[in-house]
C-alpha cells in the first residue's frame, strides 16, 4: 500500500528518507518559493505548500523525525490548524497597508466606483491646497520641492475616551511619543490628521501629515446605535415593584434616574442628549435598558409572601394580554 | 473588517506565537514601517492581519536573502497586487450581474484595448 503525500512527509518534500537536515530545509524552501499561496494563485500549488509546510514542521525537528521514522507517531498529528494567509486580509478593501493607486485619467472613474478610498490618501498629500483630484505626491513631481509622505497609523481607544474625548499618547515607529487629542464623539473608522507629523519634505516642501485611523474597542457596558448609546441598568426587585431613584452611568458621569413603579426587564428609559456628539454639535440620546435582578437569596419571608400573593394575583407572562 | 482588534495580540503574545520572530527583528520591522500595529493605551496591538503579514515576512526572509529595503519593496508590491486583485474581483462581480448587452459592449472595449491576438473562431459569426 502506497502512502499518500499527507502520510509521508518525505514524499511531500520530494526527498529520500536518508536526506540530511540541510537537504530537507533546501527542499522546503524550493517549494515555498514556487508554491507559497501568497505568491502563487494556483490551487494545486496551495496544496503542495500546505503538505510541504506540515512535512517540514515534522522533519526539521530531529527528535520528532526519529520518532516518526520509528513509527511512534504519524504525520497526521502534525497538521497545522487551518491557516489564513496574508492575501485573505490584504485583498479586503480596507487593508491599511495598501498604498495609493493611480489610474491617471481614470482616477475619476475609479473614485466613482470605489469611493473616496484612494482620494482620502491622495488628497492628504495635496498640501498645495484643496487640489481635489490630484493623487499622491505626483502633483509636485516636477520640482525638487516635495512635500513629505503621509504616515498612516491605526490607533485604538476605549469606548469612553472616544465618546468623551481626551488625550492619548502614542509611540511613533522612530520611538518618539506623541500626545493625540481625541475629539468627543469619535467613531470607529474615523481619521484624525496631525499636520506635519509625517515624513520630512524635500527642498522647501513641508513635512507630511500623520493620519490616524481610529478603532474604538468594543465595550460590553456601552453599545451604540447610530448616535445613541445603549446601556443596561440592573435594578432590584423592590425598585422594580415600587419604583424609585437609581443612579445610572452616562458618558458624562453618574445621574439620578427615576424608575417608574412596575418596571420590568427590557424596558427602556431615555436620557435625552446623553448620546454621542454629532458633527453639528448636537448629541444623540442614551437608552437605559432595565434589568430586574432577584435578591441573592430568597428568604422565607419573601417566599411566604409570594406564595400567598400568588393565590389571588397569579399571572402568566407567557400569555398575551397580561 | 481587517482592522478589528477583538482578537489582537500584545507584543509578548506575538513573540510567543511566532517563535522565529525575535524582539529586535520585530522592533526593526515596526521602525521601518513594514509592520504597523495598532497603537493603544495597552501598547502595540497586532491584528490577525498583522500576524498573517508577519508570518509571510518570516517566510520570505527565510526563502530569499532579503535586506530591509528589499523586504519593504516586496511587501509593497504584494499589497498593491492584492489590492488590485480585490478591486478586480469586485469589478468582475459587478460586470457579472449586468445584462448580456452591457457585457457585450464591455467585452468589445476590453478586447480592443487589452487583447491583441484574436483567433478566427472568435471573429467569425457562429
Amino acid at each position: 500500500m502506497r502512502m499518500t503525500m499527507a502520510d509521508d512527509p518525505y514524499a511531500a518534500l520530494g526527498v529520500s528518507k536518508t536526506a540530511t537536515e540541510a537537504e530537507i530545509k533546501k527542499a522546503y524552501r524550493r517549494i515555498a518559493k514556487t508554491d507559497h499561496p501568497d505568491l502563487n494563485d494556483d490551487a494545486a500549488a496551495h496544496e503542495r505548500f500546505k503538505a510541504a509546510s506540515s512535512a517540514y514542521d515534522l522533519l526539521k525537528d530531529p527528535e520528532q523525525r526519529a520518532r516518526f521514522d520509528r513509527g511512534e507517531i504519524d504525520a497526521q498529528g502534525q497538521e497545522r490548524p487551518q491557516r489564513r494567509y496574508y492575501r485573505d486580509y490584504a485583498q479586503a478593501g480596507d487593508n491599511p497597508y495598501r498604498g495609493e493607486a493611480n489610474f491617471g485619467d481614470f482616477s475619476d472613474v475609479f473614485e466613482d466606483l470605489f469611493g473616496n478610498r484612494g482620494r482620502a490618501r491622495g488628497a492628504a498629500a495635496g498640501s498645495a491646497g484643496a487640489g481635489g483630484r490630484s493623487w499622491g505626491a505626483g502633483a509636485g513631481a516636477q520640482s525638487f520641492d516635495m512635500r513629505g509622505a503621509d504616515h498612516r497609523y491605526t490607533l485604538e481607544v476605549d469606548f469612553l475616551t472616544a465618546a468623551r474625548g481626551g488625550t492619548t499618547r502614542i509611540t511613533l515607529p522612530d520611538g518618539n511619543a506623541l500626545d493625540v487629542r481625541i475629539p468627543p464623539g469619535t467613531r470607529d473608522g474615523q481619521t484624525i490628521r496631525l499636520r506635519g507629523k509625517g515624513g520630512p519634505g524635500m527642498g522647501s516642501g513641508g513635512p507630511g501629515d500623520a493620519l490616524l485611523t481610529m478603532t474604538v474597542a468594543e465595550d460590553a457596558d456601552w453599545r451604540l446605535n447610530g448616535d445613541d448609546v445603549i446601556t443596561t441598568l440592573p435594578i432590584s426587585l423592590d425598585e422594580a415593584v415600587l419604583g424609585g431613584k437609581v443612579e445610572a452611568q452616562t458618558i458624562d458621569g453618574p445621574v439620578k434616574l427615576t424608575v417608574p413603579p412596575g418596571a420590568t426587564t427590557g424596558q427602556r428609559l431615555r436620557l435625552r442628549g446623553r448620546g454621542l456628539k454629532r458633527a453639528g454639535g448636537a448629541r444623540g440620546d442614551q437608552h437605559v435598558e432595565l434589568k430586574v435582578v432577584m435578591p441573592p437569596r430568597i428568604d422565607d419571608e419573601l417566599a411566604q409572601f409570594i406564595a400567598k400573593w400568588r393565590e389571588t394575583n397569579g399571572y402568566d407572562p407567557r400569555r398575551g394580554g397580561t | 473588517m481587517a482592522g478589528s482588534t477583538d482578537q489582537a495580540m500584545t507584543r509578548a503574545e506575538i513573540l510567543e506565537a511566532l517563535p522565529e520572530l525575535t524582539d529586535s527583528e520585530l522592533a526593526a520591522l515596526i521602525r521601518s514601517g513594514v509592520v504597523r500595529p495598532v497603537q493603544s493605551a495597552r501598547g502595540p496591538l497586532f491584528r490577525d492581519l498583522d500576524i498573517a503579514r508577519l508570518q509571510l515576512i518570516l517566510e520570505l526572509e527565510d526563502c530569499y536573502d532579503l535586506d530591509r529595503d528589499g523586504l519593504a519593496l516586496v511587501m509593497s508590491l504584494i499589497d498593491q497586487l492584492n489590492g488590485l486583485r480585490g478591486d478586480m474581483r469586485a469589478m468582475l462581480q459587478a460586470v457579472a450581474s449586468e445584462a448580456p448587452e452591457t457585457r457585450a459592449r464591455l467585452r468589445q472595449v476590453i478586447r480592443e484595448t487589452r487583447v491583441t491576438i484574436v483567433t478566427e473562431d472568435e471573429t467569425t459569426p457562429g
